[in-house]
């Protein structure tokens, strides 16, 4: 029994004087915060210019999409900023203008993009435009449930570019931070 | 309700966490009726044991092998999403997991045959384990998402986790075959509680040029998650009814399994002794509450596409709605209710030991070793080795002990033990085996050296258990 005591004593005081920890703050798990930037292409518009030497009217083009992921509840509440991309490449022979406008579900106008390029050859005309934070409101986004494209000829309907295949191709793409916690 | 509370916070601290403990202690510590069901060919000298019901065995660990709880919740003044990106999205990678198990005794006891050499052990017991790897890719996307990572495929095969909840009734047969030879084998009937798997996943997601638009978004996904009891188990929440919904799947209301242990005891002279045992050789068939979730297929997306002169048309439909449409086509998300099998995570265990010293209590070198039913001495002490090896969803996970017996007396054995494994390469145990007449009494502590700052250690293990034991007239 006197070898027990002891034993006992001593793994007691091993533990009592050893078996500690540093402190520790678990209410920081609060203050996580878990907020991906997700990036994929939205839209994609190409126009023929074959169909713009069709029209007859200065306005060769108008068009609304329907357009829900952004006022979808899983997007809306949980973004916090993000950046639209636009790449516009215009290879025909006239000077355009491309309208993208984004309309609430009462067709009510929430904001306007406006591309203007020359007739081709032209570079590539690159756009970011930013919401939230410095940017335009998020609430834009938001209330988008259609998109609306209006696009301009300011040449002539006759002429035919030299470049094969020449059209006017709108691409998208976008990144936005969400906060997930 | 209270217990059911608590069988809620068991759930919730083991999903945090699991997959069966390496016993490195236990093992062989013949002087514990516990270590049986370790090597159910153990050498036995009890005539009769019995467990006191639900403290004749309780056990458990949890471990992570990548990050400590210090490492994230230590209030060191640093922002806790520095340290998370630091220390888990940056550092660790699918070979590291969170594991934990527990494990109670509900009954367990034992008793030897008319003849001798046979001893039976019979009991039941729940366990509780879960394992999840740190699925690497999944936690980048999560913490940083895919902006900006042209080109990189994030692999959604990095998600593994599975866990359960069963109870085991087993019976086992020990029988000292010759003088140097004894074997072991245990039946094992499972009654699944609770389980999910999710352990077989392919796929990709990546963002790559695009051929129209500015990018190109594509999933290949072969994703699956199968579940048995949970909606039991929520529906039993519900109603105030989870004690009885766990103890009505625990005595086969649930799923159904069958499995043996196996093991052995050869002497390769007087003093040393060459043991090995397999567990949990066995499966389960989920037939009951069954509810399975899979994602499987591939789907390229640049977008809404509109090329106007191909549409026009109809370019009044709802493009959106159809891209969304398009997607759930080619990767659809099914669910379904068909049972499935799984295996249990099976164990091996193999030790040589070294007796020496004075002989202790029975079983003295009598010089008659030669009887089949004798009794083999007892050696104040003893060292030797022990490997453990468990298979995992990752493939098998070894564990190498080195460990010192002493025993003083009859009354007291203690085993020292030093572990090298996934968790750490300075695992320092200690096992007490306390026997005060017939009251059996063990205490088993693993990587001690931790407890200097618990919150900083990857693992942490414990047994416990009370017996009563009796020898018999031999004693």
């Amino acid at each position: 029994m006197k070898t027990l005591r002891i034993f006992v004593v001593l793994i007691l005081g091993f533990g009592l004087h050893y078996s500690c920890s540093e402190k520790q703050d678990f209410t920081q798990f609060d203050d996580l915060s878990i907020t991906p930037t997700l990036e994929t292409s939205i839209f994609f518009v190409k126009v023929q210019e074959s169909l713009i030497n069709r029209a007859v009217n200065l306005n060769f083009f108008t068009q609304d999409f329907n357009f829900d992921a952004f006022e979808a509840d899983f997007f809306a509440d949980r973004v916090l900023e993000g950046t639209i991309s636009y790449e516009l490449q215009n290879t025909t022979s006239k000077p355009i203008q491309i309208e993208l406008q984004f309309l609430d579900g009462n067709d009510f106008l929430l904001d306007t993009e406006i591309f203007i390029m020359d007739a081709a050859p032209t570079a590539l005309l690159t756009r970011e435009v930013a919401y939230g934070n410095s940017g335009k409101s998020l609430d834009i986004l938001r209330n988008t449930s259609k998109v609306r494209l209006n696009a301009f000829n300011f040449g002539d309907n006759s002429s035919v570019s030299g470049i094969s295949g020449a059209a006017i191709e709108l691409r998208s793409s976008a990144q936005f931070m969400l906060r997930l916690k | 309700m209270r217990i059911g509370n608590c069988f809620s916070l068991i759930l919730l601290f083991c999903s945090a966490g699991s997959f069966a403990q390496n016993k490195q202690v236990l093992y062989d510590f013949t002087d514990i009726p516990q270590a049986l069901m370790v090597n159910p060919g153990m050498e036995t000298d009890f005539q009769w044991f019995a467990g006191v019901p639900f403290v004749s065995g309780i056990s458990g660990y949890a471990g992570s092998n990548g990050a400590s709880v210090n490492d994230i919740f230590a209030a060191d003044g640093l922002d806790i999403n520095d340290k998370v990106r630091e220390r888990l999205v940056g550092r660790l990678t699918t070979r590291d997991e969170f594991s934990g198990t527990a494990q109670i005794e509900l009954f367990n006891g034992g008793y030897r045959s008319a003849v001798s050499t046979i001893f039976y052990s019979f009991g039941a017991y729940a366990e509780l384990d879960n394992i999840v790897y740190w699925p690497q890719d999944y936690a980048f996307l999560a913490f940083e998402g895919n902006a900006d990572q042209l080109n990189r495929r994030f692999d959604l095969g990095d998600l593994k986790a599975r866990g359960s909840m069963v109870a085991v009734y087993h019976f086992g047969v020990n029988k000292k075959m010759d003088r140097n030879l004894t074997l072991g084998a245990r039946g094992k009937l499972y009654s699944g509680i609770v389980d999910y798997n999710s352990t077989n996943n392919n796929g990709y997601l990546v963002n790559t040029e695009g051929g129209n638009n500015i990018l190109s978004t594509t999933m290949n996904a072969d994703l699956k998650l199968r579940t048995s009891g949970i909606q039991a188990l929520g529906n039993a929440v519900d109603d105030g009814a989870l004690a009885g919904t766990l103890l009505k799947r625990g005595i086969f209301g649930g799923d159904l399994g069958l499995g043996v242990d196996l093991g052995f005891t050869y002497r390769l002279g007087d003093r040393t002794v060459l043991t090995g045992s397999l567990l949990d050789l066995g499966f389960m068939y989920h037939s009951g509450d069954i509810e399975s979730y899979s994602l499987k297929g591939n789907a390229t997306i640049e977008g809404i596409e509109i090329n106007v002169l191909e549409e026009l048309a109809d370019l009044n439909r709802d493009f959106w709605q159809d891209l969304v449409d398009e997607v759930e086509r080619d990767i659809p998300f099914e669910t379904s209710n068909a049972g499935y099998l799984t295996f249990r995570p099976t164990k091996l265990n193999a030790s040589i030991r070294h007796d020496f010293g004075k002989t202790v209590g029975p079983g003295t070198d009598c010089g008659c070793m030669s009887k089949i039913d004798q009794r083999p001495p007892k050696y104040a002490n003893a060292i030797g080795a022990h490997v453990f090896v468990i298979n995992r969803p990752r493939g098998p996970q070894p564990s190498l002990t080195g460990f010192y017996q002493r025993r003083l007396g009859h009354f007291l054995a203690l085993k020292g033990t030093y572990t090298v494994g996934k968790f750490s390469s300075s695992n320092v145990g200690l096992g007490i085996n306390v026997q005060a007449g017939p009251v059996n009494f063990y205490v088993i502590g693993d990587n001690l050296l931790s407890y200097q700052n618990i919150a900083g250690s990857n693992y942490a293990s414990f047994q416990l258990g009370l017996n009563i034991i009796s020898w018999g007239k031999k004693q």
